[in-house]
């Protein structure tokens, strides 16, 4: 699958035109993680989104903050995501810093990573793809929204 | 149509997963979130489809707790 195809197949850029999909593939570059590593880590400044192109990653949040206790937080696992879906994308939206910890959850996974300034300097020289990805991202957060709110119901946790 | 799914695994919290599919899932399916293999047990429509996008949620449970 060409970036052009991933992306197409993303709901983040579903309505653009080819040739849309195709100036915002240009501002990207693709990135590989194994198993474990971190991609972004709750807290950090947030300067990019990433688009799923195969493989799988886990979100996390931290639970509680105990700035005098040592060592790394203890990560309560919110959700997987795969092919095709993005994160980082509230950054796109707030500018504030990583609101969750991005674990990669499969050896070889690939993202297409987009800068965030590059992006907006894109969406302030065309409105429309700005309207439409920002549509896209708040029908992606309430989708997220809503899944999270199955969970609670289905599972009881309320973490 | 690219079905947007939403799973969630019953009483195991922090192991639902949001996946897109060029299928959609049936009841009876078995799919691998993380270490586990579930077994679909329910698939309801959780929007209405959105130009090439089916929004999908499905519930399943442990194959281990199935047989």
């Amino acid at each position: 699958m060409s970036i052009i195809e991933l992306l197409q197949r993303s709901e983040l850029f579903s309505g653009l035109k080819p040739e849309q999909i195709e100036q915002i593939a240009a501002l990207g570059h693709e990135v590989v993680y194994n198993a474990g590593d971190a991609i972004i880590r709750e807290g950090d400044p947030s300067d990019e989104m990433y688009v799923i192109r195969s493989g799988m990653v886990e979100v996390l949040v931290s639970r509680g903050v105990i700035p005098d206790v040592p060592g790394p937080p203890q990560l309560t696992p919110l959700v997987r995501l795969g092919q095709g879906q993005f994160f980082g994308e509230m950054a796109l939206v707030d500018r504030g810093a990583r609101s969750a910890t991005v674990r990669c959850a499969e050896d070889g996974t690939v993202l297409y990573l987009i800068p965030r300034q590059a992006f907006w300097s894109l969406c302030d020289d065309n409105h429309h793809i700005g309207y439409v990805v920002m549509r896209n991202v708040a029908a992606d957060l309430s989708f997220k929204l809503r899944h999270r709110n199955l969970q609670v119901r289905l599972t009881g946790d309320e973490s | 149509m690219i079905y947007k799914v939403s799973y969630v695994v019953v009483d195991k919290p922090n192991l639902g997963a949001i996946v897109n599919l060029d299928t959609p899932p049936r009841v009876g399916d078995r799919v691998q979130l993380g270490d586990g293999l579930f077994e679909v047990t329910e698939v309801i429509d959780l929007l209405p489809p959105r130009e090439d996008f089916s929004y999908l949620h499905v519930t399943c449970r442990p194959v281990q707790e199935a047989t």
